[in-house]
């Protein structure tokens, strides 16, 4: 971000077109996902119809959109902070999911459901954010020691740990709930009522638990931390120059770490909030496309928060607008998939005539 | 009728019809104009030199001519008939070959693939190729292994490679851009005799340099340039070099400060130390180097029992060109790497496991030799890069103090003349002189600055600039401040230096003191010969 | 009969490893140049699709096979103008092919076959060498395959050959090490990667089209499965050489082998860890196991003059 070198008025200029293409991109996007439906012989307006039902048409679903946002919007915070540091973490779909093992191990096992002060559900999130952290570490250490591409690690950690995952609810001696007959499903006893977040209204049918707020603290202060603090700018510095970095003492072993660290962490709350606030059950593939969706949050945002809430926001609602599209309407939510590329591709390659301009 | 067009006419008139002619020439970069209405014609046969500071656009020139950039405006004629060239396959097409400042040859790759990338697309006959290699270094008086790598050869043997490179496609015109900044003396007179001898071939050649004793050494005509435009032509440079040099700076070669007048290669400007300082005593001393060695990561060993002392102010070159052990030595004086043995003191304390910022702050400052690489990083902003190595002083339970940041950076940038818009521009906006004297505003004004290794610091600067820093250097050292000067400028050591140690494949050859009578002695060793 | 276990083992390992073999050694020749794809996975699944439909609509697994080679060539295209002419960062073109790539192939296959059904699709078939196939116990196991991987042999085969012994493969070499040396001396560094990554799409599109109409004549959605990852794995585990490459596709072949092998061998460890051991086995190779990796200088960097 341009906080610290352009004048006010180019620094406005980038930021409109900036945000132009990025509109332009997902208008776009939008058009050829409507093209498709209508070639696919699926009445428009029933499609666009259960769309917005599924988005906003009821508190719901407006919260069931919101709470998607969250996690959306915490794996794509994550990713911009280590990007600041010319880290590219797409391992949030294992982060997410190592997040929910940990999270509910620690609910149905950790004995902490008796516990006071809120710490029935304190403690799994903390284990969530710990299991991310410590997802994110390893793929810094391996760059770290051995100069690892952390895109192809974190890559490699995220299909391990959702091949992980389906171990855990697979195996009655890990999470899977006792097998009484054989139509058991393979997945988790339900967590206990204590460790279940909190909700904002305490009204089921409007389902917006205490991870809202907290997710907007987080993006405060990560924003702020980025913008504002020595840590911020050495990790920029890191990004753009390990050598001069190294050179004038930043550490680049500890901001490697951090940085994969915490945007590990965040994609391990994610996926507390998702299993503590929203399934409460453990289930095979419940992190499927978090990951992406998220990251792909990031990338839209181009090292901006606000960037990222923006984006989340739009894709927590394309997520449900889509699932609902596909139960209604019948039209498969790998179309979403398919604007979700176009939107990429087009502003990777938009890139390009930004910085013609800004030359 | 432009004085571009009278200039081509008058030459046209004399006798042989111009190889290549440029009229008009202009090239913007941005808002830089780095080449302004740029007329010369070059004669086939003849040895062409432009010369020019650091700065004036030379290499600019070349690279319009190679076909690198296009111009803004002006035509080029080849043999009379127009030349746009679209790259350098065009350029190489016309035969035009050009010999780079900084090498295009593939490092891990042999001498013989490096000459056959581009060449052909099929089955490639080494032996053919690599027999053919060795006779026309022959022909031009010097021996190439063809099957040794790249990254095993000496800077002035990698040379010979990219003028092979060249060589081969038997161009008629061949662009050298400042091909003796890297060379050792004896290989300096070599390169200026194959320029000779490719010219009588028939061939037209273009020597770019800022160097004045190559300008009497090998020019047939003389071009300078200052500030992109063209202020001076000869066809007897030896007898006019005074004016030609008179044109290049604006101003007199016996007014310029010594250290200045070294970078643009006079001989025997004199030392500017107006006293020897003392030798080192023990208790004088503020760097002491103990059988330092390194090994890289082949296992080649870069730097071999290397010792050395610096006292109280005190100014020790270490001479020698690229690849000699310069760079670890800097490695293990900044806390980039780790000795494979050896000790390093500053004072008394020992600094040889140190890490950058212990070294920093037991005092050590270090001006790389490539700051784009290590020293600075561009995209931050003048203020940031000035205050990179102690941003923490600005920063208060963890936030930036901005304001307070601009503020200092401006005091700094008032004092060493560092011009830019503000201190809030990024780095990369700053001319070459400008950025180098940032990087010496941040490191001369260490807390407790005890050593500055400074290595190649004019490289690529004007001689006002030069100017600047040698008089920031003198001024450390007049503070008590011990420098260690590495450099491959022979001139510029001479005129600055106290003694010089020659170092050569990591060892050290010998030393003496810094004085023109020295000259042949420290040249025969940086070749190589123990003395 | 522990001699005809370990043939079907071998046999299984081979034809396990055949689409990572072929995806890998495209991409070697990519990232020799410079360029990373990581879209090999978007790639591979473009030709299991195109391939899977083209077989189940003309009836012919050769025209099939064809028109999978055919469909690559536009997404090759993206990739490439993507990370050459516009200079994108080459991770997020990859991922971003990726995504778009599973969404349309899994429009696509419910659109025209129907969702969920396990469309019997005409295949290519089997092919043994004359002799290797007459050993006994092994030479039907191990050397009865999809003729699809033994023309994959010949064209990797000249591949190693094209790479090492003529200008061609010179010209990839210092393009992906010194892209200005590649640029002065007259060649184009954006027509060496434009071509390098087509071939990247042409092998992915083989690649994938083995897994639809060469192994298990269907395609299911998103089929692929990370394999193109794996095959980038490969390449940085191989050290960017064919020979490295090869072994480790054939690795991570044998490691998915297990996973049908093991419990015929009556021993029982748990299937997801067996799924998850090549992603193990890869990150391993790659956090260094066999020693720190030397990419070519530029990978990953756009060139600009």
């Amino acid at each position: 971000m341009a906080t610290d070198g352009a004048t006010a008025w180019s620094f406005g200029r980038i930021v409109r077109s900036q945000l132009l293409i990025s509109v332009a991109a997902v208008l776009v996007a939008g058009l050829v996902g409507l093209g498709l439906i209508f070639s696919m012989h699926v009445s428009v307006s029933d499609a666009v119809a259960a769309f917005i039902d599924g988005t906003i048409g009821s508190p719901y679903s407006l919260a069931a959109s919101i709470n998607r946002s969250i996690a959306f919007g915490l794996v794509g915070i994550g990713f911009v902070f280590a990007n600041r540091a010319n880290l590219v973490n797409v391992g949030g779909e294992g982060q997410i999911a190592v997040g929910g093992i940990a999270a509910t191990a620690v609910a149905l096992y950790g004995g902490v459901q008796d516990l006071p002060f809120g710490l029935a559900f304190l403690l799994p999130l903390l284990a969530a954010v710990a299991a991310g952290a410590i997802w994110g570490a390893i793929a810094a250490v391996l760059k770290i020691k051995a100069g690892t591409n952390e895109v192809i690690s974190t890559l490699l950690l995220s299909f391990i740990a959702v091949w992980l995952l389906y171990w855990t609810v697979q195996s009655e001696h890990l999470l899977r709930k006792p097998m009484t007959s054989s139509a058991t499903l393979p997945e988790s006893l339900e967590i206990p009522d204590t460790t279940k977040l909190p909700l904002l209204t305490g009204d089921y049918s409007f389902p917006l638990h205490i991870g809202l707020p907290i997710t907007i603290v987080i993006a405060i202060v990560v924003g702020v931390v980025l913008a504002r603090t020595l840590f911020g700018l050495q990790l920029r510095t890191v990004g753009l120059n390990p050598v001069a970095a190294t050179r004038a003492g930043i550490s680049y072993a500890r901001t490697v770490l951090i940085s994969l660290a915490v945007a590990g962490a965040l994609g391990g709350l994610a996926g507390g909030f998702m299993l503590l606030g929203e399934q409460y059950v453990l289930k095979d593939g419940f992190s499927s496309g978090y990951g992406f969706d998220g990251l792909v949050a990031g990338l839209l945002a181009r090292g901006s928060i606000v960037g990222v809430i923006a984006a989340a926001l739009l894709f927590g609602f394309l997520r449900s607008g889509g699932i609902n599209m596909e139960m209604v309407a019948a039209v498969p939510t790998a179309l979403v998939m398919v604007i979700q590329g176009l939107i990429v591709i087009t502003l990777a390659g938009a890139a390009f005539f930004l910085e013609r301009q800004r030359a | 009728m432009t004085r571009g067009a009278a200039a081509v006419r008058q030459i046209e008139s004399i006798s042989t019809e111009p190889l290549l002619a440029l009229e008009g020439l202009t090239k913007r970069f941005g808002s830089l104009v780095a080449l302004s209405d740029a007329s010369l014609a070059i004669l086939p046969g003849e040895v062409h030199c432009i010369l020019g500071e650091n700065g004036a656009g030379k290499s600019t020139l070349c690279n319009l001519v190679f076909g690198v950039h296009a111009a803004d405006a002006g035509a080029m004629t080849l043999d009379g008939r127009a030349y746009r060239p679209a790259g350098p396959a065009d350029a190489l097409a016309h035969g035009i070959a050009m010999v780079h400042q900084h090498f295009s040859l593939v490092p891990d790759m042999r001498v013989v693939d490096n000459i056959v990338l581009g060449q052909q697309c099929g089955m490639v006959n080494t032996k053919a190729w690599a027999a053919r290699l060795e006779r026309l270094a022959a022909d031009y008086g010097f021996a190439l292994d063809p099957f040794a790598k790249i990254e095993a050869l000496s800077v002035g043997e990698r040379q010979r490679v990219e003028i092979v490179k060249c060589l081969i496609r038997e161009p008629r015109l061949f662009v050298l851009d400042e091909p003796t900044a890297v060379l050792l003396p004896d290989e300096i007179e070599a390169l200026l005799d194959l320029c000779r001898r490719v010219a009588q071939k028939g061939c037209g050649i273009v020597l770019v340099t800022h160097k004045l004793a190559e300008i009497k050494r090998a020019a047939d005509r003389v071009t300078v340039l200052r500030g992109g435009r063209v202020v001076a032509r000869s066809d007897r440079p030896a007898v006019e070099i005074d004016a030609l040099v008179r044109a290049m700076i604006q101003g007199e070669l016996q007014k310029l400060d010594k250290t200045a007048a070294s970078s643009l290669g006079v001989a025997g400007a004199g030392n500017t130390r107006a006293h020897l300082a003392p030798v080192g005593t023990p208790e004088n001393r503020v760097l002491q180097v103990d059988g330092l060695s390194f090994v890289d990561s082949q296992g080649v060993t870069r730097l071999d029992n290397f010792n050395l002392a610096v006292g109280r102010g005190e100014i020790v070159g270490v001479a020698g060109v690229e690849g000699n052990g310069q760079s670890e030595l800097g490695a293990a004086l900044s806390g980039m790497a780790v000795a494979a043995s050896g000790h390093v003191y500053v004072g008394d304390v020992e600094t040889t496991k140190f890490t950058p910022k212990q070294m920093t702050q037991t005092g050590v400052a270090v001006v790389p030799e490539d700051r784009h690489a290590s020293g600075c990083v561009l995209e931050l902003s003048v203020a940031d890069n000035i205050f990179l190595n102690r941003l923490e002083t600005f920063a208060s339970y963890g936030f930036l103090r901005r304001r307070a940041l601009a503020a200092a950076a401006r005091e700094l940038m008032t004092r060493f003349d560092v011009r830019a818009q503000s201190p809030d521009v990024p780095f990369a906006a700053l001319s070459g002189g400008n950025q180098q004297k940032a990087v010496l505003a941040r490191e001369l004004t260490l807390p407790n600055l005890k050593v500055l290794l400074a290595s190649q610091p004019t490289r690529g600067l004007d001689v006002g600039a030069v100017t600047a820093v040698y008089g920031h250097i003198r001024d450390a050292c007049a503070r008590g401040v011990g420098v260690l000067l590495i450099s491959s400028e022979l001139d510029e050591l001479l005129a600055v230096a106290d003694r010089i140690v020659v170092l050569y494949r990591g060892r050290i050859m010998g030393s003496c003191a810094a004085d023109p009578s020295q000259r042949e002695k420290i040249g025969a060793m940086m070749a190589g010969h123990l003395q | 009969m522990r001699l005809e276990v370990l043939a079907v083992f071998l046999g299984s390992s081979v034809r396990l490893a055949t689409p990572l073999l072929l995806a890998g050694v495209g991409e070697l020749v990519s990232e020799r140049a410079g360029v990373l794809n990581m879209s090999v996975e978007g790639m591979m699944l473009t030709g299991a699709f195109a391939a899977a439909v083209g077989a189940w609509a003309t009836g012919v697994p050769l025209a099939g096979l064809a028109i999978g080679i055919l469909a690559v060539v536009p997404v090759a295209l993206v990739q490439a103008v993507l990370s050459n002419t516009l200079r994108a960062n080459q991770i997020v073109t990859g991922i971003g092919i990726n995504i778009l790539v599973l969404g349309a192939t899994t429009l696509g296959y419910r659109e025209l076959i129907g969702e969920r059904s396990r469309t019997e699709i005409p295949g290519l078939s089997l092919w043994s060498p004359p002799g290797l196939g007459q050993i006994p116990v092994f030479g039907d196991a191990v050397f009865q395959q999809v003729w699809l991987l033994y023309a994959g042999i010949v064209i990797i085969v000249l591949t190693a050959l094209v790479l090492r012994y003529t200008g061609i493969g010179i010209a990839i070499h210092a393009a992906g090490a010194e892209p200005r040396a590649v640029d002065k001396s007259g060649l184009s560094v954006a027509f060496i990667r434009y071509c390098c990554v087509l071939f990247t799409g042409f092998m992915s599109s083989l690649g994938g089209a083995f897994l639809s109409i060469g192994d298990i004549h269907t395609f299911t959605e998103g089929m692929t499965r990370g394999a193109g990852y794996l095959a980038i794995a490969s390449v940085i585990f191989g050290k960017w050489k064919i020979g490295g490459t090869i072994l480790a596709c054939l690795l991570f072949g044998a490691a998915t082998a297990l996973q049908f092998q093991l419990p015929t061998l009556g021993i029982d460890i748990p299937n997801a860890f067996l799924i998850m051991l090549p992603y193990l086995l890869a990150l391993l190779a790659v956090g260094g196991l066999t020693g720190r990796q030397t990419a070519p200088r530029a990978l990953g960097e756009p060139f600009r003059r």
